[in-house]
């Protein structure tokens, strides 16, 4: 931990110059002489709420203000020698506090003239530029991405801490997205930027289990690229280990310590300051969350040693997490990050085990039989940091786990039973239910479900007679059986799904012969293999496809039936994708800018459709991919069917002329759309089939955005079309001279129009992150331009027009396109 | 003195055991068989003969020399001897814990041996009367409970089983053993299951503990209550059923692989024959003997596990990578006496190890796949009763699997496919194929294949119609669930229908042979029955369309046999006798392959005179079959997917029986070995203390 002081030593009187507040409920634990690690508390009580932080941010704009007109040169030092004598007196009567800064906020927009503070206001300073921006910052109309600008852009300190501290207003998922960004400049921007950002990461981690893994993720893969003598001292590393070593803990635990809390003695109660975030820590959820930790620990120390980890401090890390004992364990939640800190190193250790073997069955075997091993320490306090709402892991289905195709990497596909709770810091994690446990429960579950689809199928019969039976023979409990032996006639699982059976129960009473044709059973045989869904023929070199055609909801529905945790109303299915060996930091960036179109395609209500997927970057060669779910690569469709993509439509969704159809080509052209202006846009090339998915209702949606802005494979020279648009695509438009093709190039133009609109929000997004950043599509020195002239600002719409029509054009007649088509089959073997 | 000399010199002592004066030992054991309270001279005797080394050939002879009336005298001596031998195992010297317990064992078998005829009530009485009888047992179990899951010498915890075991196998028949009433009073049934569920303890101990589990749970096991029944019923912690279903796959892992490897020398040249020659020459011929009955004992734990425990289903499919035993170095520690057992326990255990080898060639496994392969091993002979009762158990273990949902569910599982290489018997008429490509399937089609090679290889005179029925039997289970579930499985029929013809053929033209001994009809209806099972409802499980008319094609094709089969059948069932009835049932059953023969016959007859073919393609037929559905019209028969499920008892006692005598016998005759060579024991504690 010593390393880390020298970075933390300068940061408290910083942090607290902005937040006169702070050094209110700071200083009583400070001037306690009895307090252990007075440095440790310093840094610890760095707890800032986010409605002080609010009013911070007024202080230290008014004092920007000041010294603008004073003309000083503004050093942090000086800073902090003004500070302490104005604590303004509202942080002193909480109550208030709420009601004021309202005041505040809607202050400088509507009624302020009148009021008497602006007017103060007015009279300190020039109306010069300061003003303006200050009324910027001050207006509803700043948000985050426009923080995040003025962050990155901005070389005034006073500008940056003022927007550092205002990050605290806006709701946490709009900052969360920025991410990427905001660490990337607390890593390779000067020091002032750091400084600005560092107060809010490190109350955020704080609050947050998640929020402070992905921080340490995130700062470990950024950091990646920095040599490896700076990276050791630099600011996001120490960050890095500091939040890993898990000193940001919640505030609660600590004000337990602190002599002004009344009550000392009872855990739960925690002062104001804890409020929002206490842990309320019942005793037994961190014995949980110990005991899991110290479970899994035994496994991934083991895993270590095969691991060949660059990162230096990771064995450092490992050690702190695991040496934790009984008695730090009584003052706060040690392992706090650790469970889930093991549960993502196991599966990125079987990654890298997997990646050792030859054959795509000896992968799919290893990773079954790795990953039954890994549900023995489940259910524990570990989640998929890919999901949308707080989850428990509580089983990994291994037999559903599947091998992707790649070729020397081993990126798998698992699926993973979690059950939604409140919070899954602090909701207590699942018991355990044995695996076999479903035999119980589904005899109960399942008779509705069975006589649902007995209906379905047969369709001949509605009466079910004996249930009862059945029911008996899948729980006949064999201690039972062993001393009592009824040789029953009816202990046999008598089946009802078929027509026969009923048949042969009522003869059993009646004794007359039922006669049944021969042709009958044939017919039915063919009839349900035909009625039954296309489904894909299971192939050991590509295990993955069969796992993907199946309907999601069918998948759900099936894994359910056979979790013994699948009958929990709060049972959830998710499913990821986990690339060991892999940078997904450009996908992570890709995903970013997609997700940043389609909300501005939204905004502007224009029909493109794309489907941005969640990334989670682990470190600089690690990561996470949320799965598109019922979709399969355009690839495994041709090989599969044998068909055209038309003819494939048509067999999936029925003649030209239905609905469904027309509704899956609509989908289709809409989503060609989109991805036509994102692969233009942001020179998405490596566009074989393998990375092109087809949905189940028709999108195509782009996966893999390894080759990206000024990254191409190879350097082949091949795929020089903006993006790819082959007859087969046209084809299921409906032609080039059908209207759904002339739809298409509408919508296009109209997305290039709204994109072009709203250009500063896309450029940020990726300007900021080319920041010390050795990505490869980053690649020489006019990436940036590149990607600005491609929004062709200067161009009427008209012009525009034209500009459409030749990309398309030309991407129809490019023949490079099929070339790498062929390529790709040659040397991947993709179709 | 001579036996001693005899038995040492088998054991290869060194010279330096046979000593020409009596030890001090020795003599002690004399004053013990006198009349006189050993003590009463020396205060301190029983102390010292604790320190003293066993001599237990001396002691199990003189104990068996006793003569009727000497037995009283000398009765409140041997009381005394087995209290303080109780005693000392809660002693903290360890050399005094290690020589009770050798001592005791030295008096169990003595005794036993003595009283062959004798009620178990005068053995107890003789060792430790019965007054005292239920506190000295409940001492004795206490201690050895607190011995075994203390953290003690690990070698201690071994010669703990090894009386444990000892005690259990003193008598042919188990449930004679009266002292286990004590046993099953006071339970040591938690400290088995916690070396189980121990990764290092299970590495060592875990084959005693397994097998001390199935003795134990077969005690009195039809007719009284039996606690470790019940106990083993609910067990439902994972790592210690994991930790069971490991010790039996490592002691399977470790039969197929000495199987493996002589079959590979047998095929090898010169060089390897010479050097097994040479390598038999030490150790051959026990550990070839000892090896197929060892495991009938682990076999025996599995089929308890597998029937008494449901969560023990889920253990079947846990896999792992299978461990090449051969290839890791087991080391062996200076305690573990080299057991004659065919097994050591070895001393790598996958859950112990996350970091699983990198071995590409690593095959993932798992104990059902361990347990088919070596199922597949053992079934090849039946000629010998060792193997028979082994290919015996393993089908009733498969008969249990078949009946288990769950486990109908991962044999089933899509997902979950492996290649399992089944052991063939070299035929004449076939090549052995071992180098036929075997696909990565579903479980449930090594199931499969195995009942189908089991079916066409045990055609003989000597007919093992036992396990034919439960092989079919297997089989109309497994199609059950399949039905039930509508669960397409892309499986070869073909092979088991023509399988299932040829037994057919074979059971007719060995019709007079078989008879004597068999109730051959009943054998005949199961099999007609499956065939049943596929006409009726095939339509629910059949993978193709094509596959039904296949069945046609194969039922018309063999139509003679169907036609005999028939013939015979009518005979019987109208003559008076005693299969009459079982005969008629056959008949019945015929019915729909009757008509399906009646209808197709003429069809494919006048297709081949239209066309003036002499000799129809398959394709042909095919076509003729698929072109005449429509006409045929097929009786709805009662009860085709419905079972008998499993029970042992009554059907099976006498098997248990007669197998648990014949486990007992050899247990106790390689515990007997093991506990007389423990002198590398006794020195690790001398050293220590």
């Amino acid at each position: 931990m010593d390393d880390t002081e020298p970075d933390l030593s300068p940061t408290p009187s910083d942090q607290n110059s902005p937040s006169p507040s702070l050094s209110i409920s700071s200083s009583p634990s400070l001037s306690l002489p009895s307090t252990p690690s007075s440095e440790g508390v310093g840094e610890l009580s760095l707890v800032i709420d986010a409605e002080v932080a609010q009013r911070a941010c007024q202080e230290v704009l008014q004092k920007v203000k000041l010294q603008q007109v004073e003309g000083d040169v503004t050093d942090p030092q000086d800073r902090v020698g003004q500070d302490p004598p104005g604590p303004p007196a509202p942080a002193l009567t909480p109550t208030v506090k709420p009601l004021k800064i309202r005041e505040e906020v809607d202050d400088p927009e509507g009624v302020a003239p009148g009021s008497v503070k602006s007017a103060r206001r007015r009279q300190r300073h020039n109306p010069s530029k300061q003003s303006w921006l200050l009324r910027l910052f001050e207006s509803k109309l700043f948000d985050v991405s426009m923080a995040i600008s003025y962050l990155h852009n901005s070389k005034e300190p006073g500008v940056q801490a003022y927007i550092g501290n205002r990050l605290f207003s806006f709701p946490h998922e709009d900052v969360d997205f920025y991410l990427p960004q905001l660490l990337n400049m607390y890593i390779h921007m000067d020091e002032d930027v750091g400084d600005a950002i560092k107060p809010y990461v490190v109350h955020r981690c704080r609050q947050s289990i998640s929020f402070s893994l992905q921080c340490a993720w995130l700062l470990g893969a950024y950091s990646s690229d920095m040599h490896i003598s700076t990276q050791r001292h630099s600011r996001g590393t120490k960050l890095r280990k500091l939040i890993l070593s898990d000193e940001l803990k919640p505030a609660g635990p600590r004000a337990r310590r602190d002599p002004l809390t009344l009550t000392p003695f009872c855990p739960v109660t925690s002062p104001a300051s804890g409020g929002e975030h206490s842990l309320s820590p019942s005793k037994r959820t961190h014995q949980r969350s110990k005991s899991d930790a110290t479970v899994s620990i035994s496994l991934s120390s083991n895993l270590k040693r095969t691991a060949s980890n660059p990162k230096v401090e990771s064995s450092q890390d490992e050690d702190s997490s695991s040496s934790s004992d009984s008695l730090e364990f009584e003052i706060g939640p040690p392992v706090r990050l650790a469970p889930q800190r093991e549960f993502i190193k196991s599966l990125m250790g079987i990654g890298k085990r997997l990646a050792t073997l030859p054959t795509k069955e000896q992968k799919t075997q290893r990773l079954i039989s790795e990953l039954s091993l890994l549900n023995h320490k489940l259910p524990a306090r570990v989640w998929l940091p890919t999901a949308a709402f707080d989850h428990h892991v509580v089983r990994v289905p291994h037999t559903q786990a599947v091998v992707l195709n790649s070729k020397d990497k081993a990126p798998y596909l698992i699926y993973v039973e979690v059950l939604e709770c409140e919070n899954f810091e602090t909701s207590s994690v699942p018991i355990r239910i044995p695996e076999n446990r479903i035999r119980s429960t589904r005899s109960v579950e399942n008779l509705p479900d069975c006589g649902m689809t007995a209906e379905q199928r047969a369709g001949s019969f509605s009466i079910v007679p004996n249930y009862d039976n059945d029911d008996e023979a899948w729980s006949v409990d064999d201690i039972g059986e062993l001393q009592v032996e009824l040789p029953e006639v009816h202990t046999n699982s008598c089946d009802n799904i078929s027509q026969f059976s009923v048949d042969s129960i009522t003869s059993l009473e009646s004794k007359e012969p039922v006669f049944i044709a021969a042709g009958d059973i044939r017919r039915r045989l063919s009839e349900q293999l035909a009625q039954a869904p296309t489904t894909f023929k299971r192939d050991p070199e590509d295990p993955s496809a069969v796992a993907l055609k199946e309907p999601w909801e069918e998948k759900v529905r099936r894994i359910r039936e056979g979790s013994p945790y699948g009958h929990l109303p709060n049972w959830r299915l998710l499913s990821v994708i986990v690339k060991c060996g892999d940078d997904l930091r450009q996908e992570l960036l890709a995903f970013q800018v997609l997700q940043q179109l389609k909300s501005i395609w939204e905004q502007e209500r224009v029909p493109l459709w794309i489907k941005p997927y969640k990334i989670l970057v682990l470190s600089s060669d690690s990561g996470m991919i949320e799965p598109v779910v019922n979709a399969v690569s355009l690839h495994q469709v041709k090989k599969q069917s044998q068909l055209s993509l038309l003819d494939y439509f048509l067999q999936e969704h029925g003649a030209t002329t239905t609905e469904e159809f027309l509704t899956a080509q609509r989908n289709f052209v809409q989503s060609c759309a989109g991805y036509s202006l994102i692969c233009y846009l942001l020179q998405v090339k490596d566009r074989h089939n393998g990375n092109i998915l087809l949905d189940a209702d028709g999108h195509i949606i782009h996966i893999d955005f390894g080759f990206i802005l000024s990254s191409s494979p190879k350097n082949l020279g091949f795929e020089t079309s903006a993006f790819k648009l082959t007859t087969e695509f046209v084809d299921v438009m409906g032609g080039p001279d059908g209207d759904m093709f002339n739809y298409y190039k509408m919508l296009m133009l109209q997305g290039l129009i709204a994109a072009r609109k709203h250009m500063d929000r896309v450029l940020q997004i990726v300007e900021i992150m080319q920041q010390g950043s050795q990505l490869p599509c980053f690649h020489g020195s006019s990436t940036m331009r590149g990607l600005k002239e491609r929004f062709h600002m200067s161009l009427t719409e008209e012009q525009l027009q034209l500009l459409i029509d030749q990309l398309v054009d030309g991407s129809m007649r490019s023949l490079t396109t099929k070339l790498y088509d062929g390529f790709q089959y040659l040397t991947n073997g993709i179709m | 003195m001579s036996q001693v000399e005899k038995k040492a010199g088998l054991l290869r002592r060194t010279s330096s055991s046979k000593k020409p004066l009596k030890e001090k030992v020795v003599l002690m054991y004399d004053e013990i068989f006198a009349k006189e309270n050993p003590a009463k001279n020396n205060p301190r005797f029983w102390d010292e003969l604790f320190l003293m080394k066993v001599n237990l050939e001396y002691l199990e002879s003189k104990l068996e020399s006793v003569d009727g009336e000497e037995v009283q005298r000398i009765q409140d001596n041997i009381n005394s001897l087995f209290h303080h031998c109780v005693q000392a195992l809660g002693e903290e010297h360890q050399i005094k814990v290690v020589n009770a317990l050798q001592t005791l064992c030295a008096l169990f078998r003595g005794v036993h041996q003595k009283n062959k005829s004798a009620s178990g009530f005068d053995i107890i009485n003789m060792l430790m009367g019965f007054d005292k009888a239920e506190q000295r047992m409940k001492d004795l179990m206490e201690r050895l409970d607190s011995l075994l899951c203390g953290d003690g010498s690990e070698s201690l915890k071994s010669l703990c089983l090894k009386l444990l075991l000892c005690l259990v196998t003193v008598t042919d028949n188990i449930s004679q053993n009266t002292i286990l009433e004590y046993v099953m009073i006071n339970s040591i049934f938690e400290a088995i299951l916690q070396i189980l569920s121990d990764v290092s303890s299970r590495g060592q101990h875990g084959y005693d503990a397994v097998v001390l589990l199935a003795l134990l749970v077969n005690y009195r096991k039809y007719e009284s209550v039996n606690p470790y029944i019940v106990k083993l019923s609910i067990v439902d912690d994972e790592p210690t059923l994991d930790g069971m279903g490991m010790v039996v796959h490592q002691a399977l892992t470790e039969y197929n692989r000495q199987y493996k490897d002589k079959e590979e020398e047998n095929q090898g040249g010169f060089f390897s024959t010479l050097t097994s020659m040479v390598g038999s020459m030490f150790i051959a011929d026990a550990d070839e003997k000892l090896s197929v009955q060892t495991n009938e004992a682990i076999l025996l734990a599995l089929y308890e596990a597998v029937h008494l425990n449901r969560n023990f289903i889920t253990v079947l499919a846990q896999s792992h990578p299978e461990i090449d035993i051969a290839v890791t170095p087991t080391t062996p520690t200076p305690t573990t006496p080299t057991t004659p057992l065919g097994t050591t326990p070895p001393s790598l255990d996958m859950m112990n190890n996350p970091e699983l080898p990198l071995d590409p060639n690593l095959q993932t496994s798992n104990l059902l796949i361990t347990f088919l392969k070596y199922a597949s091993i053992v079934m090849q002979d039946t000629k010998d009763e060792h193997r028979l009762n082994s290919a015996r158990l393993c089908l009733i273990i498969l008969t249990c699997i078949a009946e288990d949902q769950y486990a109908d569910a991962f044999l089933h599982d899509d997902n979950m496919n492996f290649r399992v290489n089944l052991h063939r018997m070299p035929m004449r008429h076939r090549k052995k194929a071992v180098d036929k490509n075997i696909p990565s399937r579903p479980l449930v089609c090594a199931v499969l294949d195995l009942m189908v090679e089991f079916i066409v290889t045990h055609m003989m005179k000597d007919f093992p119609m036992d396990l034919y029925l439960r092989c079919v039997q297997i089989i109309h289970k497994l199609l059950c669930y399949q039905k039930k579930c509508r669960i397409r499985l892309h499986y070869t029929w073909r092979e088991l229908w023509s399988a299932l013809i040829n037994l057919l053929k074979f059971l007719l033209s060995n019709e007079t042979t078989l008879l004597a001994k068999h109730n051959i009809f009943h054998l005949a209806l199961l099999v007609v029955n499956l065939f049943n099972m596929f006409i009726t409802y095939g339509d629910t499980f059949l993978p193709t369309s094509n596959s039904y008319d296949e069945l046609y094609y194969e039922i018309v094709r063999m139509h003679q046999v169907f036609d005999n089969l028939y013939c015979m059948v009518l005979r019987v069932s109208t003559n008076t006798g005693q299969w009459k009835e079982a005969a008629s049932k056959v008949t019945h059953a015929l019915v729909n392959v009757r008509a399906i023969i009646n209808h197709f016959n003429p069809k494919i007859e006048s297709y081949a005179a239209v066309n003036h073919i002499s000799q129809l393609s398959e394709e042909q037929v095919l076509e003729v079959v698929r072109s005449n559905y429509d006409t045929l019209t097929l009786k709805l028969q009662d009860g085709l997917d419905q079972f008998e499920r499993y029970s042992e008892q009554p059907k099976e006692a006498a098997f248990f029986k007669e197998l648990v005598r014949s486990i007992s016998l050899n247990v106790r005759k390689n515990v007997s070995l093991n506990t007389l060579s423990q002198d590398v024991l006794l020195k690790e504690f001398s050293t220590i203390s």
